[in-house]
């Protein structure tokens, strides 16, 4: 290394440090004191806090209510993620053979995903309106208890998610999708290729690695899902959609067990995080295999 | 890049490190002394110089917002003291939050906080309630309705004054009962009877007979308390055992699920709350109403559907049972203990639950006072004509438990309660398990 170069090193790392600061002091600092938390018996309003070990690790393996939310959690991420994968790769190759419109459909498309949470979440709280909402009126005045019956009510908070954020995923397709040089079609259509058979062997493997950001984002969002339960149906009836973070935000901010409420927020982190490597894993093979 | 990087060189200072390090010590020193006078001053301020004493408060909904009114008369009487009023969202959870964060992170941005009358206990066992038994005589509270003064109370000291009052009450609609010959039910038994009786007749399948709030929330916890009780069962006893008459306690649930499985209920009360139920049963399409009396105002508002046709009485109770039995409501007045005006703050919270306070935020606007008279005041009924009613109400109101890990509580009996009502679980199993989660729950807080 020349005195150059190790000159050169050097204020990388100075410029360096600010982010990693930063990161540390945003990401890292935070996480490991929710760790220590989870470690201790601590409620403020009762001035407990003392320290427990992996106590409450241990009670959540056998606490009905958590395993009721993780199955809530992974049933909302793989069920809308599907959907919304779905959907919107199909709209998304819709709109590359729109002609005309394709400016408004794209501004139309982008308006449920502009939109905040808590404005969809009242939204479709009076689509679903037992006796007043569109939804039931519809269905021929039907009396539908959308958010009150234990069948029906994650399915109308997954349809809800799904009709908020597949917008996200066909965008994210159709930017791809417009970055395909017409050649290939032309190509394929040389070669006798069937609309069927463009989409499947041209289209959608050089939609793959987007698709596959696409994915990693929604899923990690639905692991996390909150907000909608939150509006929705507090996680009920009989707690049938109470996610993960909608019990360790009743735990934390709502009846202050810091501790306890943290062990919660561990899990959904190790959840998070083993997601996130899984699907990094698959990426890293689909470079390997185009490479 | 990095070579052109590389090449960037700060530009030299003149000063030396050891100047540098001086002049910073110098600004800082200056800062500690400026800031130590700063405090004096504002510490000292309770007598002399202006004084701004902060109140919290959730957003007080109806026509005319009477609060400020009152702030200005307040430091009419109290020269060189200003009021600020800053209110937080219309959501408790939302309103708990923010204080719970605030206090525990020993804030003292505000003075004075209106509390959901079931926090006094939990901030109170936290240490963030300034103590008043000093200012306030435990005979200063007897003026308020009964109900609200074993919260202001808890552990024999006194922490908040009882400010607006809330009642769960029975709404009718008066017409119908009156074309069917029938009297307010005073049991469910006989409510269901007479929903049964004016749908027959009334050949309207738009008709539902009795609404009420399901959706898993505070509000159930409300209702299904209001069953039990009425019922005769208890969630503590002395000894802090949950659910002692545990039959009893079921047997509440099974009434509000058999509401439901008969269709006396629409399915749909598992979903609603307040409002859902109140706007539907305002468009005429309901016999009975479990809500508070805030409803009534708008049953009788101008454009109201069912305006001039409904009545209030007390909530049923059950044949063979306990008396009936009605959930408070309503909030409180508390001071935070790191004030630093708690004199000042004191006397703002006795002046805002006087009766003179509460007569002008009754008249002025559609809220409860927690003071008994006035519900008698000749000026109030002019503005309320239906005030002694509410008052006899109001009178029979019972506390939820006064216990400062209400919340915990609540958030606990809320999902199985909840599974009792959609028939998850049988109304035994989900008092069961309901007593075991808090029971565990609860171990050693007190």
């Amino acid at each position: 290394m020349t005195a150059r170069e190790r000159a050169d090193a050097r204020v990388g790392r100075v410029m360096l440090a600010p982010a990693l600061v930063a990161l540390g002091a945003l990401a890292a600092w935070p996480g490991l004191w929710v760790l220590w938390l989870s470690l201790q018996r601590r409620i403020p309003v009762f001035g407990i806090e003392h320290f427990v070990g992996p106590s409450h690790y241990a009670f959540l393996a056998t606490d009905p209510r958590f395993w009721n939310a993780m199955e809530v959690t992974l049933i909302f991420t793989f069920v809308s993620v599907a959907l919304e994968f779905l959907l919107g790769l199909t709209v998304a190759l819709a709109l590359q053979r729109q002609r005309r419109g394709r400016r408004l459909a794209v501004a139309l498309l982008l308006l449920p995903w502009a939109l905040p949470s808590v404005v969809t979440g009242r939204t479709f709280e009076w689509l679903y309106h037992p006796s007043a909402g569109l939804l039931n009126f519809l269905l021929g005045g039907a009396a539908i208890n959308w958010l009150g019956e234990p069948g029906l009510a994650l399915p109308a908070l997954i349809i809800a998610d799904v009709w908020r954020t597949m917008p996200f995923v066909a965008l994210l397709c159709y930017a791809r999708v417009l970055t395909i040089p017409p050649e290939i079609y032309e190509a394929a259509r040389v070669d006798g290729a069937g609309a069927i058979a463009t989409v499947r062997d041209v289209t959608l493997p050089l939609l793959q690695r987007v698709l596959l950001i696409a994915l990693l984002f929604r899923s990690l969002d639905a692991l996390r899902a909150f907000d909608l339960m939150f509006v929705l149906t507090g996680g009920g009836p009989a707690n049938t959609t109470e996610t993960l973070t909608v019990y360790a935000y009743r735990s934390l901010f709502q009846t202050l067990q810091l501790g306890f409420g943290s062990a919660i927020g561990v899990v959904v982190f190790v959840l998070v995080m083993a997601v996130a490597w899984g699907y990094l894993r698959v990426m890293a093979r689909a470079e390997e295999a185009t490479a | 890049m990095s070579g052109t990087i590389s090449r960037v060189r700060p530009p030299v200072s003149k000063v030396t490190a050891a100047q540098y390090f001086v002049v910073r010590v110098r600004r800082a020193a200056l800062l500690v002394v400026v800031a130590a006078l700063a405090v004096g001053c504002t510490g000292g301020g309770a007598e002399s110089g202006p004084v701004t004493l902060v109140f919290k408060h959730a957003k007080i909904l109806g026509p005319a917002d009477p609060v400020p009114g009152l702030l200005r008369e307040f430091e009419r009487r109290h020269p060189g003291v200003r009021v600020q009023a800053e209110s937080l969202s219309w959501n408790s959870d939302d309103q708990h939050q923010f204080f719970v964060i605030n206090l525990e992170g020993r804030g003292a941005a505000f003075d004075v906080m209106m509390l959901d009358v079931v926090w006094v206990a939990e901030f109170a066992r936290a240490g963030w309630l300034l103590d008043l038994s000093p200012w306030v005589a435990r005979a200063e509270l007897d003026p308020h309705f009964p109900s609200t003064i074993e919260p202001a109370t808890w552990n024999g000291r006194v922490w908040a004054l009882p400010w607006l009052m809330n009642v769960g009450v029975l709404y009718y609609r008066a017409d119908l009962l009156a074309k069917h010959r029938l009297e307010p039910p005073r049991t469910w038994e006989a409510l269901v009877d007479q929903v049964v009786r004016i749908r027959a007749a009334e050949r309207d399948p738009r008709l539902d007979g009795v609404l009420w709030q399901g959706r898993q929330y505070e509000g159930l916890t409300v209702n299904a308390l209001e069953a039990i009780w009425a019922n005769g069962g208890r969630v503590f006893d002395k000894n802090g055992v949950i659910f002692p008459e545990e039959e009893r306690a079921a047997g509440g649930l099974a009434l509000l699920r058999a509401l439901i499985v008969s269709g006396v209920s629409p399915s749909w009360v598992t979903a609603a709350d307040e409002e859902l139920s109140r706007r539907h049963f305002g468009d005429g399409r309901a016999v009975f109403l479990r809500n508070w009396p805030y409803a009534m105002d708008l049953f009788q508002a101008e454009t109201s559907r069912v305006r001039g046709r409904v009545g209030i009485a007390a909530l049923p109770g059950r044949v063979g049972g306990a008396v009936t039995a009605m959930s408070s409501g309503g909030a409180h007045l508390g001071v935070n203990r790191r004030t630093r005006h708690p004199e000042l703050a004191a006397a703002f919270v006795r002046f805002l639950a006087s009766a003179e306070a509460q007569k002008a935020m009754t008249v002025g606007g559609a809220l409860n006072p927690t003071r008994m008279a006035l519900y008698h005041d000749r000026d109030v009924v002019r503005s309320h004509p239906d005030f002694p009613v509410v008052h006899d109400l109001m009178l029979r109101a019972r506390p939820r438990p006064v216990t400062p890990a209400y919340l915990m509580l609540s958030s606990t009996l809320q999902p199985e309660f909840s599974a009792a009502l959609v028939g998850v679980k049988s109304p035994r199993q989900a008092i069961e398990h309901a007593r075991r989660r808090a029971t565990y729950l609860l171990e050693g807080l007190q």
